[in-house]
């Protein structure tokens, strides 16, 4: 059960991809600073995949720029593992390092 | 920052109801209130061991709860009351989060190309 928004920009993808894979210019329009941004896929200009959250709560983010007649059409998907990674994590940690 | 569920949680929901017998089986609940293995299994082309796997799966993700059963030796359950509420808070504030950075970086594409 993803989150799904999406938004025309009046630009090309290509300038709009700009915004996105640049470290310092995605920064200025995410404002998210105390969340780090792991990127997993980067296809330009089309497709760009991040995780990111706080402490062990990750999300996954995946942005979609398709050209439409006035410019790009970005739709963002962001959506909560299905299974609780660090719970998962703990439970195949090694016998003998549980707690 | 105004306080979210933690993710871990709402992802136990999701994850729940990513599966369409699941899926189902609130819906059912939804409609008749309550409901126990046996009813499911007569209800759904799977066995009933199969039924009571996905009623543990909605039990762990907090969305189901035994229900009194009034003397009765069958389990009964019914819909956690606000099991959905963490879920449906994460849902709206990732909505309107997105809303505004969407808005942030359209007006940061167009003025960068004026």
């Amino acid at each position: 059960m993803p989150v799904r928004r999406e938004i025309e920009i009046e630009a090309s993808p290509e300038e709009v991809w700009e915004a996105l894979v640049h470290e310092e210019r995605r920064a200025q329009w995410l404002d998210e600073p105390e969340r780090e941004v792991d990127v997993e896929v980067v296809q330009a200009p089309h497709r760009l995949v991040w995780w990111w959250g706080e402490d062990d709560a990750m999300t996954r983010v995946e942005v979609l720029v398709v050209a439409v007649a006035r410019g790009s059409r970005v739709v963002v998907t962001e959506s909560v593992p299905a299974f609780p990674l660090p719970a998962l994590a703990a439970a195949f940690r090694p016998v003998g390092q549980r707690g | 920052m105004n306080p979210l569920p933690a993710p871990d949680q709402v992802g136990l929901v999701f994850g729940a109801l990513a599966d369409p017998t699941r899926r189902w089986m609130v819906q059912a609940l939804l409609r008749d209130g309550t409901t126990s293995v046996p009813a499911l299994a007569a209800a759904l082309p799977i066995s009933r061991q199969a039924v009571a796997k996905h009623v543990v799966a909605l039990g762990e993700a907090g969305l189901l709860e035994r229900a009194p059963t009034g003397g009765g030796r069958e389990v009964h359950y019914r819909l956690r009351p606000g099991a959905l509420d963490p879920a449906a808070a994460w849902l709206r504030e990732a909505e309107a989060s997105w809303d505004d950075r969407l808005a942030r970086l359209k007006a940061n594409v167009e003025g960068e190309a004026d």
